[in-house]
Parts: C-alpha cells; sequence; structure tokens
C-alpha cells in the first residue's frame, strides 16, 4: 500500500468525524413542547418575552441569575433561568433566542441571544446583541 | 414637484454615471483581454485597449470612491447611504469606518485593493498578463454590478449607494418627503457605537487587501489550466502568495484586537462566523503557499496546489456570502441583514464552475504523473502540513455553514450550543499537528535527508522546548493533555524556528523570512493558548449566597456585585468602585484596583474605567478597559448596571425610610456604614428646638461608622405632646443618611428607628466581571513577527525570480 492510499484513507475519516461531530454537537431548533418531551437535551428555541410576567433579578443577593417567562413561536410559555448577569436592556427585546435544556420545571438557558428594536423609522431588523452564559459543569 | 433646498443632486448623477462608467469600462475589459489571453509578450491593440478600460474602469471606481467620501464628509443627508451609516457629529476616523459600514461601501474597499493590484500586475505579469487581467476584470464586473441599482424584469441588480433618502424604499412615504426644508432637520443615524473604535478605522481595509491578494494565486492558477502551462505560474504568483498571508494574517488579528478592546465576551476570538470565514480562507492560503513551493520546480503535488491556489478566492467568495446575505441571521453577532442573497449565489457558483471545470479537465493528467515523495524529506511534512490545514479549514466550514445546509437540505440544526468547546475539540488536536510540522520540516532537506544528522540538529530545541512545557504546565496549573502537547509543539516550533535562524542560516534575515514568519506562528498559538486556555475570572461571587439554585448545578460565578465603594477581593487584588461619571453619550464607572501594602494598609495600583455607551437607536453598550503589563491584561467589563436615575437631582432624594426595631446597644448595616445605638439622651434643649414646656423629649445616640474608619454622630429626638407622638430626625449628610425616632415599645423596650438612604447610595452597585488574560503580549509579538516573516519571504522570492531570470 503507498503512502498516499494510507493519507487519503486517514483524511476521508477525518473527514466524516468531522461531519458527525457537527450534527451531534449541533443544537436543534425547536419550541418549548418538544423540550418538555425530551428533559436535558439540548435545543434551541426562539421566542419572545413575555413582557407581564415578573423578569426576577436581584442582584444584591445573586448577580449571577435572572429569571423571566418566554413565549415559543407556537405559544407555549416557559419559566426560563439563566445563570448570568442580566443583559442590559433586556426588557426592551422584541426576540429572544436561547439555547439550553429543561432541567426539571424550568428550562435552563446556557446562552440567550437577543434582538432589541432599532429606532431606525425605516422598521429594519434591529441590531443583534449576544450575551452568553458559560455554565461549568 | 417640489422644490427641495439644499439637496446636492449633482454628486450623485456624477457617482451613478461613474458606476455606470466602471461596469461597462470592466466588461470591455474583460472582452479585450479575453481576446489576448494566450501567454506571449506580444502588445497588440486587444491588450493594449484591455489595459485601457482596465484603467478607465478603475479612473471611474476611484472616483466613485471619492464622491462617496466627499459626501459622507459633507453630511449630505439626503442620500440614504449617508443619513443611514453617518452622522454630523462624528471625527474624521469615524468617518472613515462609516463608508464601508454599509454592503456597498464594503464593495467599494474589494473593488478598490483589486484595483491597486491589478495594476500593479498590468506592469508584473508579463506573458500571464491577457489571462490573469480577464480574471481580474470578471470579478470587477461582478463587484460594479452589485453597486447599480438597476431592476431589470423586476429583479435587482445592485444596490446602489447615492439612493436619495426620500427615494429609498422605507422612506417614501413618510411625511418629511413632502417637506421641502426636510434637510434642515435631518440627522443621520450614526455608526454602530461597537464599530466606534479604532481598530474598526483600519481592520477592515486590512482584511479586505488581504482578500484581494488571494485573487491573485486565483488568476494565475486558473490561467495555467486554461492555457496549459502547468508550473511556470507558480514562480511569479508566489511572492504574492506570501503577501496575502501576511496581510491577511494581520487583517485577520486585528479584527481579534478590536474584539478583544470593545466586545465584552472577554477574549480575542470566540469563533464567531464571521471570524470564521474570514479564518478559512486564510488558512487554504497558507496551505497553498506551501504546497506551490514544493511544486516550484518540480511537479509533485499540482493537483492539491491548483486545488488550493483556486479555493482560497472561492472561500473569500464564500465568506462574503455568507456575512452579506443575511443567511446567518441569529447565528452571528455581525452578519449584516440586508444583502443581495442571489446575486452574491451566482457570483460564487459561476467562479466555482469554472474553477472546477479547468481542475478537473486537467486533473487526471497531474494525478497520474504524481510520484511519491520519500518519507524523510521537507516536501512530504510540508505536504502533510497543508493537508491539516485543509482539514481544518473543512471543518471550521462545515460547522459555520449549519444556516446554510438548512437552507439546502431543510433541516433544522441550530449551530453548536458550544461554540467554543465544539471549534477547540477540532482545532486543538490539529494545531498540535501543525505546530509539529513547522517545527521539524525546516530541518529536512528536500527529497531526502540524512536521519541521523537530522536527529542531531533538532534535538537540543526538542528537549529544552519539552522541559520548559512540562515546567510551564506544573506552574501555571495546565492539566489538560491536550492543551500540555499543544504548549509542547507550539514551543518546539517557536525554539525549532529560532535555532534554524541562528545556527543554519547563521541569522542571514534575507533568507530567514520563512523561519521568521513560523518563529511569529508558534508565537501566535503560544499566546493564545497562554492567554485564553488560560485565562482566570478574578471576580468570582464570594458571597455566601447559595447559587444552587433550583435544582442546577451548573452556577455560574463569573460576575460579581460592586456597591459604590465597596472593597471586595479578586485575588490578587482588592478592587473598589469608586465613582460614576456622565460623560456625554459614555457612562464610566472608576474602578481602583489595590493592593494591602507592608503596613496592611490598601494602596492603589492602578484605575481602570469601563463604560456603558448610551445608545438611543442601538440600545445601550458596554465596553471594557484593560491594564495592560508586559507578562499579562487585566480586562474589566459592566455586565449590569442600573441606568436609571442618572441624574444629580435624583441622586440626592431620600427614598422611603425602613422601621427598624432595635435595642440601646444593637448595631446594624447600612449600604455604607454600621451604625450603633450607644444610649438614650435625656438633656434635650427643647427651646433650641423649639418644643413646648410640657413636651417629654428623648434623644437616641446613633454613631456610624464607615470601612474607611470615620464616625459620625446623630442624635434623633422622639417627642411626645399630648397623646401625639413625632420624631425629630437627624441628618448624616457625608453618608446620605437620614434617622428618626418614631417610639419606643414598652414591652420589648426596642426603639422604633426610622432610617432613610439617599437614591445614591443603593441605587449604584455595579455588576462586573475582571479576567486576567496571563501572556497576552507573546500573541500581539508573534502577529507581528509572522507577517514581518511572511513579508520577508515574499521579498526574498521577488528577488530569487529577479535573478533567476
Amino acid at each position: 500500500m503507498k503512502k498516499s492510499h494510507i493519507i487519503g484513507i486517514i483524511v476521508i475519516a477525518i473527514a466524516i468525524g468531522a461531519i458527525i461531530s457537527t450534527v451531534a454537537d449541533a443544537a436543534t431548533y425547536a419550541d418549548f413542547g418538544v423540550a418538555m418531551n425530551n428533559p436535558g437535551k439540548q435545543f434551541q428555541v426562539v421566542g419572545e418575552l413575555n413582557k407581564e410576567k415578573e423578569i426576577i433579578y436581584a442582584p444584591e443577593s445573586n448577580a449571577n441569575q435572572f429569571s423571566f417567562h418566554m413565549v415559543d413561536k407556537n405559544g407555549n410559555e416557559q419559566k426560563v433561568i439563566f445563570n448570568g448577569a442580566k443583559p442590559q436592556d433586556f426588557e426592551r427585546s422584541e426576540q429572544v433566542v436561547i439555547t439550553g435544556s429543561l432541567q426539571g420545571e424550568n428550562f435552563l438557558a446556557d446562552k440567550i441571544l437577543m434582538k432589541c428594536p432599532s429606532k431606525y423609522q425605516d422598521g429594519e431588523a434591529g441590531e443583534l446583541t449576544e450575551i452568553t452564559a458559560e455554565s461549568k459543569s | 414637484m417640489i422644490e427641495y433646498v439644499g439637496e446636492n443632486l449633482l454628486a450623485g448623477q456624477i457617482g451613478n454615471f461613474l458606476i455606470f462608467l466602471s461596469f461597462v469600462a470592466s466588461l470591455l475589459s474583460v472582452a479585450f483581454y479575453y481576446k489576448t489571453s494566450e501567454l506571449s509578450l506580444e502588445l497588440n491593440s486587444w491588450k493594449k485597449w484591455g489595459r485601457f478600460f482596465f484603467r478607465l474602469h478603475s479612473f471611474a471606481m476611484v472616483g466613485l470612491i471619492g464622491i462617496l467620501f466627499y459626501l459622507i464628509y459633507d453630511h449630505a443627508f439626503e442620500y440614504y447611504y449617508i443619513w443611514r451609516h453617518s452622522s454630523s457629529d462624528m471625527p474624521m476616523n469615524y468617518i472613515i469606518s462609516s463608508f464601508w459600514e454599509g454592503q456597498e461601501g464594503s464593495t467599494m474597499l474589494w473593488a478598490f485593493w483589486n484595483i491597486v493590484l491589478g495594476n500593479i500586475l498590468i506592469f508584473t505579469t508579463k506573458k500571464w498578463e491577457g489571462g490573469v487581467m480577464t480574471i481580474y476584470a470578471t470579478v470587477q464586473v461582478f463587484l460594479s454590478a452589485m453597486l447599480l441599482g438597476i431592476f431589470p424584469f423586476d429583479i435587482q441588480i445592485g444596490s446602489n449607494p447615492f439612493v436619495l433618502l426620500r427615494e429609498h424604499a422605507d422612506m417614501f412615504n413618510l411625511p418629511f418627503v413632502t417637506n421641502p426644508n426636510y434637510l434642515s432637520f435631518v440627522e443621520g443615524n450614526g455608526l454602530n457605537p461597537l464599530l466606534q473604535n479604532y481598530w474598526m478605522t483600519i481592520h477592515p481595509p486590512t482584511v479586505f487587501f488581504g482578500f484581494a491578494t488571494t485573487l491573485i494565486p486565483f488568476a494565475y492558477a486558473l490561467t495555467a489550466l486554461w492555457k496549459k502551462n502547468f508550473q511556470e505560474w507558480i514562480k511569479p504568483a508566489l511572492p504574492w502568495t506570501f503577501f496575502g498571508i501576511g496581510i491577511l494574517g494581520l487583517g485577520i488579528l486585528m479584527g481579534g484586537a478590536w474584539a478583544y478592546e470593545a466586545l465584552s465576551f472577554g477574549g480575542f476570538w470566540a469563533w464567531d462566523p464571521v471570524e470564521n470565514s474570514s479564518l478559512v480562507p486564510w488558512l487554504v492560503l497558507v496551505g497553498a503557499g506551501h504546497l506551490m513551493l514544493i511544486n516550484r520546480t518540480k511537479m509533485k503535488s499540482i493537483f492539491s496546489a491548483f486545488a488550493l491556489a483556486l479555493f482560497s478566492f472561492l472561500l473569500v467568495v464564500y465568506s462574503t456570502y455568507l456575512t452579506k446575505s443575511g443567511i446567518l441571521g441569529e447565528t452571528s453577532v455581525h452578519s449584516f441583514a440586508d444583502g443581495l442573497p442571489g446575486q452574491l449565489i451566482i457570483f460564487l457558483l459561476f467562479y466555482l464552475f469554472v474553477a472546477l471545470f479547468f481542475l478537473f479537465k486537467n486533473g487526471g493528467q497531474f494525478l497520474k504523473k504524481s510520484e511519491e515523495d520519500a518519507f524523510w524529506s521537507r516536501e512530504f511534512w510540508m505536504f502533510l502540513g497543508a493537508l491539516v490545514l485543509v482539514i481544518s479549514a473543512f471543518q471550521i466550514t462545515l460547522s459555520t455553514s449549519i444556516p446554510v445546509i438548512n437552507a439546502l437540505f431543510g433541516t433544522t440544526l441550530a449551530p453548536p450550543a458550544k461554540p467554543i468547546e465544539h471549534y477547540n475539540s477540532w482545532q486543538i488536536p490539529l494545531t498540535i499537528l501543525v505546530t509539529l510540522f513547522v517545527a521539524i520540516s525546516q530541518f529536512l532537506k528536500y527529497k531526502k535527508t540524512e536521519v541521523g544528522p537530522f536527529f542531531k540538529k533538532i534535538a537540543p530545541s526538542f528537549i529544552i522546548s519539552f522541559a520548559a512545557a512540562i515546567i510551564m504546565a506544573v506552574q501555571l496549573k495546565i492539566r489538560d493533555v491536550f492543551l500540555i502537547t499543544l504548549l509542547f509543539t507550539s514551543l518546539f516550533a517557536v525554539l525549532a524556528n529560532l535555532d534554524y535562524l541562528i545556527r543554519i542560516i547563521k541569522g542571514n534575515v534575507k533568507k530567514g523570512g520563512s523561519a521568521i514568519a513560523h518563529v511569529g506562528f508558534g508565537m501566535v498559538i503560544l499566546g493564545s493558548l497562554l492567554s485564553a486556555g488560560n485565562k482566570k475570572i478574578i471576580s468570582k461571587n464570594r458571597t455566601q449566597v447559595n447559587i444552587n439554585f433550583e435544582d442546577n448545578k451548573n452556577a455560574n460565578d463569573e460576575n460579581v456585585m460592586l456597591l459604590r465603594n465597596d472593597t471586595i477581593l479578586m485575588d490578587p487584588y482588592y478592587v473598589t468602585y469608586t465613582q460614576r461619571r456622565v460623560d456625554a453619550k459614555n457612562v464610566y464607572f472608576d474602578m481602583d484596583y489595590l493592593k494591602v501594602n507592608e503596613e496592611g494598609k490598601y494602596q492603589k495600583e492602578f484605575s481602570l474605567s469601563p463604560f456603558v455607551q448610551l445608545n438611543e437607536q442601538m440600545g445601550n453598550v458596554p465596553e471594557p478597559d484593560t491594564k495592560h503589563f508586559i507578562d499579562k491584561d487585566i480586562f474589566t467589563h459592566i455586565t449590569y448596571a442600573d441606568l436609571e436615575n442618572l441624574d444629580s437631582t435624583a441622586q440626592e432624594i431620600y427614598r422611603d425610610s425602613d422601621t427598624l426595631n432595635l435595642k440601646i446597644g444593637d448595631s446594624l448595616f447600612t449600604s455604607n456604614s454600621i451604625i450603633k445605638l450607644v444610649n438614650f439622651e435625656r438633656n434635650i434643649d427643647k427651646e433650641k428646638l423649639n418644643l413646648l414646656e410640657s413636651d417629654i423629649a428623648l434623644g437616641v445616640k446613633i454613631t456610624a461608622k464607615t470601612l474607611e474608619g470615620e464616625h459620625y454622630e446623630v442624635r434623633p429626638i422622639m417627642v411626645i405632646r399630648g397623646n401625639n407622638i413625632f420624631s425629630i430626625s437627624s441628618e448624616i449628610e457625608a453618608l446620605g443618611l437620614k434617622f428618626g425616632f418614631a417610639g419606643i415599645d414598652p414591652d420589648t423596650e426596642k426603639l422604633k428607628i426610622l432610617l432613610a438612604e439617599k437614591n445614591k447610595n443603593s441605587g449604584d452597585f455595579v455588576i462586573m466581571q475582571a479576567l486576567v488574560f496571563p501572556y497576552i503580549n507573546v500573541l500581539w509579538i508573534g502577529i507581528i513577527v509572522m507577517v514581518l516573516g511572511s513579508l520577508l519571504a515574499a521579498w526574498n522570492r521577488i528577488r530569487s525570480n529577479k535573478s533567476s531570470n
């Protein structure tokens, strides 16, 4: 067997590995209903902040946690807990994308991505602000 | 017909004419150059006309750029682009940045660099001119078309930078359009606050310059395949490839420097899709340069050399598609929403199709001819290195392209939930291989190397870096096996190349370009490993509050709440948040970093002022502040601050008082002091207080002691007049505390004390994060060394090309 064949086989194996790992590490878009049925599995949920309900953030006792209620695109509402500081202007957000999983009663978000409305008169899509909390396991 | 006041319509008309001219001239340049694309030195009239039209195109494009600059400088808000991206209060460097904030401007920037390079290539390409310039001119056709903004058959071609504000699709039915004097009150939108940073003035032009250089190896390689001259192209294309490696590498890491300084994600690299899509063409370009080097004298792996030279540019176009089409949407912070996806896809597919067609048309003959390299030869290991770079590029592209995969196959994959871990798990092992190859390949000879002398030469740097890696791993408490291995291989890459530079080529800098570039590359990896892999969050939550909340064990303890004048330990510093300053648009939060000196007292080491930029249009943006030391950086940023009550009158208002039930002798913490009820004061001067003789008055002496050791005393008084009880309150102005004495419970003997604090006392807190990046300067110095090495290698190639001619 020539060296080039061995190298070729290794490269193909690595490439397949990369494809598998991309699919395996990818989160899945879902609504809260799906997340509810698969506790512990990572999902990405797109929705809106429920501004009627309370956003709990008490930095005096814990600067690294806040919780809010979010309504996904299919209208399911869910309490979300985020272990990190509350993003600036969170109340103004128009759309929220969270990544995380259902833990017990609540959805535990590892990452929050929010879209704030811009005050452009043309109503164009606003700037994105990404806030990431890295959870340590 | 409304007569609008103050509009400068002439500039836009000239601009539109120049767009049209640049488009037509580039088309004509393609046509004439195509006729003369055979490899020949003959200067016929076709070639002359090709040159003429390329120069005419250049003239039009430069004029166009000049006009847009002038309009931004002149704050001509009658033009949508100017209104959208600039405002009249901007300093010069932001005026420059706002030029390329929008997609039309960045297209023009790219076209500009192609023109600069194209006009040099007219003189340097010699017999390759016809083919190379045909390809150059076609790219300019695509770029000019992106500025046309015309609508044949209801299909939009291009987006025009000279569209008037009042005629823009989003504006034309708004009320201001009918006001002839609208320019007297219209103010520009301004530049995205994140881009208001000096790095953003120099990073985009450098990256686009790098992007433009990838077109040179592409154009040479494609001409070579087209005209079936498979080897000679390498020599003239090589210096440009090294030049491109240097410039693009510099540009990418300038972006990293911007992210580090202006964004708050705490690092210089986050595997963001936009970062990735500028890194991938660089990786492929580096691979291409090395394969071209192997094949310049003998065709061995020429197929791969062609493939990489072609793909570097194709990946630049793909990267443009990713960032400008809006397909990244929710996955990236920096993607532009307004796009011309269709046109960009045609741009990409055209070149992809042409490149693949010529590559596979000729590919068969290369593969048959190829022969095996010896195991102990430099070319074998260089080839492997290039292969690893390709795998690395493939993996990054794959994971970055998830939105594209979704669009193509209808899947609903979301980007990796933990991108940094995902990419690192692949890229760290691959980087270990690359740095290892970088270390050993300089000592290997082309064709065949004697194994014994090779090991003898490489031994010193191997042993030293192995020992150093172990010592550093122990010192810095690095436990991860991959990181320790990478520590070793990157040290090895730096030392082996330094050794080569000193012992083998005896410090001959002219020949040392590659060794210097490799030292720099090793330092970049080493610096990234030490700073990012070893960054320390010192703002740990040390409160007693249990943060394992609602069954969650992944508590995040990176943020700390800091009250004003509070001092909190952030090892090895104590940090005090001293004051908040409002300066025009920015709210600064001053933090003093203290250390305890020998006498046991706090001593200020330095101050940092992270700030929040208040921005009406885009929301408030926190920006970090960093203290630079030789061996580390201390990075601080605000994650949350209460931005209400910013004006000083609101600060001085007392909030509602709390009722406290305390006994004499009890102590209590307020937001800024410890208070103690000392004793009753029975001798009250009633006359002075305008009380009646019959009133019963009882005072209580309260002391307040601050953490700094200052003492204050107050005496609130309770007065009983008939059946009524009232309180005469007493204030400590300096602490913003007000005390009242409202009664005594006869059963418990507890005093009812009313305590009110001013808004400024506890309204003023911040949540902040402080990180230490150790040895990050190794990274920055590494970049400079790498860029200098690449430029030196490019220059050396030009010299050797000249002497061999």
